[in-house]
């Protein structure tokens, strides 16, 4: 392989894991409850994007509660903090 | 906005994105990295962020003076009075003016002794500490003015170790803004390795360690016995390493998948056999920092033996100053200065009995670096002589636990992480980002609700 090509791979694959943890990222919240949502108003105020960030938020949040994915999130911490006497 | 929490993950998911888009557009990619990193302090508190300007300004212009024979000396004081004077202002004030008042009021005077209250921007002690050392390696000739002003704001704001280090050094940073490093599956293996090692240390091991034994001990310790007091001691040294090496790890993990390589900042501290070894594997950023900038400058190990034992221990008080104003941080500064001038004399235990002997002992000085008061101090080293209290903390066996599992992350032999992290760079990339983000959801999972900040960011 030349260098040339050597970068188009590793460059191809930096994408792919960009890619992989974006859409894991979604997969994350659409299984974790209302912790992303709760951020979001947590968040400092971005000024002009600050509304539409919001407004994208909520009716992703709306969107994800008309689907009605189960909690896994919430399920995972509780075995795991069960199993460890953390309750 | 702490690195273990969602409001990071999502800020730091879009600048990844963007930065790998704009990896080769050398131009985009440090506005855009300038931007995030003022994004990124803004979070905390955007009033500071005008100072973290004028602090990269004044390294920038000082930068350009310094080459010019006649504006030298000039430059390098000036530049060290301005940026000191900052320092010493924001760190100070308040230690400072509030013993005045109490030495007016004891002396009857000053009843209506008003002042300012300072607010400590976070992390001015490392991007201080930043610039001082990119000016003084122009004027050595180790590292080479730069031009472009957008070069030295990057390298004073770079957001991964913006807020608690490591201090990296120009010579090693600025070449890297030129030609970032593009991840490899090596890189990207040794990143996700450091990030979940990094995430674990800090959200599961410091921060139950700090709920479970360290916080509640230290809030009444007068209420506590030997026992606790014993538990305390052990916790505290693994929960101030587990959080202060847990921030490193992260940021050197991210800084990694940006195409940044940061020095390593700690290396099996609690293994050293002597203080000297310590001091070269906790905080190296720091140390070399103190010892190039400071110790050196000073005269270091040079002169007669009674002036070298001096010095050495003006360095660590010093040290030990520069982590806040106050009779604690002083004493465990002065102590470490103490222990390192003794060891010199008369040479340090070898083989176990050294790695014993310095744990203890610098176990033993973590008790002023984190007491509240010098009273409180006094009541912690009591509580070792008491076997019966009136509110002793409830120790569970998670919280033991925790406590060998840290020693045993300080143990962890470098050949373990770096075939963790070539047995991962095996694996197709997918799988690589997949198990980056099932380690982060399970520590999110594992660790408490909240997330506490870092010991670091006080300093």
């Amino acid at each position: 392989m030349t260098p040339d090509q050597d970068r188009k791979r590793d460059t191809r694959q930096h994408w792919l894991f960009v890619l992989t943890l974006t859409l894991s990222l979604i997969a994350a919240w659409f299984f974790s409850g209302e912790r992303f949502l709760d951020w979001v108003f947590e968040m400092p105020d971005l000024g002009p994007v600050d509304d539409m960030i919001i407004e994208f938020a909520v009716t992703a949040q709306e969107v994800k509660e008309q689907i009605g994915p189960e909690d896994y999130f919430g399920q995972t911490r509780d075995v795991l903090h069960r199993l460890l006497g953390l309750n | 906005m702490l690195f273990p929490t969602l409001e990071f993950i999502l800020f730091f998911g879009t600048v990844l994105a963007l930065n790998t888009l704009v990896f080769d557009r050398a131009g985009w990619r440090k506005a855009l990295l300038l931007l995030a990193s003022y994004g990124f302090y803004a979070a905390w508190d955007p009033r500071f962020l005008g100072l973290m300007i004028a602090v990269s300004a004044t390294a920038y212009l000082g930068g350009l003076a310094v080459t010019r024979p006649k504006l030298r000396k000039l430059t390098i004081w000036l530049s060290l009075i301005a940026l000191l004077g900052l320092l010493g202002f924001f760190k100070y004030f308040n230690f400072f003016a509030l013993s005045l008042q109490q030495l007016l009021e004891s002396a009857g005077l000053g009843r209506d002794f008003v002042w300012l209250s300072v607010i400590l921007p976070v992390g001015i002690s490392f991007y201080i500490f930043q610039a001082i050392s990119y000016i003084i390696d122009v004027d050595r000739d180790v590292v080479t003015a730069r031009k472009n002003p957008v070069d030295i704001f990057l390298y004073i704001s770079f957001f991964p170790q913006l807020v608690a280090g490591p201090i990296v050094r120009a010579s090693v940073f600025l070449p890297q803004i030129d030609a970032p490093t593009l991840p490899t599956p090596i890189i990207r293996a040794e990143a996700v390795v450091l990030i979940l090692t990094g995430l674990f240390k800090k959200m599961i091991v410091a921060n139950y360690l700090a709920v479970g034994i360290v916080d509640p001990f230290y809030a009444l310790p007068d209420g506590q016995n030997a026992v606790t007091a014993v538990a305390a001691f052990f916790a505290y040294g693994i929960q101030i390493y587990c959080d202060f090496s847990g921030y490193s790890d992260i940021a050197i993990g991210i800084a990694l998948l940006l195409g940044y390589r940061f020095p390593t900042n700690f290396r099996q501290p609690y293994s050293a056999s002597s203080l000297r070894a310590f001091w070269q594997r906790w905080h190296i950023s720091l140390s070399t920092w103190i010892r190039d900038y400071v110790y050196i400058p000073l005269g270091g190990n040079q002169g007669h033996p009674r002036r070298q034992m001096g010095v050495l221990v003006g360095t660590m008080t010093l040290a030990g100053l520069w982590h806040g104003a106050g009779w604690n941080f002083l004493l465990w500064g002065f102590f470490h200065g103490v222990g390192l001038a003794y060891e010199r004399r008369v040479g340090a235990a070898q083989g176990w009995r050294g790695v014993v002997l310095v744990t203890l002992f610098v176990f033993a000085l973590w008790i002023p670096f984190r007491a509240d008061s010098f009273g409180d101090l006094l009541q912690v080293f009591g509580a070792f002589t008491r076997l019966e209290s009136f509110a002793p903390v409830d120790i569970s066996a998670f919280g033991l636990s925790l406590i060998a599992v840290g020693f045993a992350m300080n143990y962890l032999p470098e050949r373990g992480l770096l075939l963790a992290q070539t047995s991962l760079a095996r694996l197709p990339t997918i799988v690589q980002a997949l198990v980056l983000i099932v380690g982060v959801w399970t520590c999110f999972a594992t660790a408490q609700e909240g997330m506490a900040p870092f010991i670091y960011f006080q300093f």
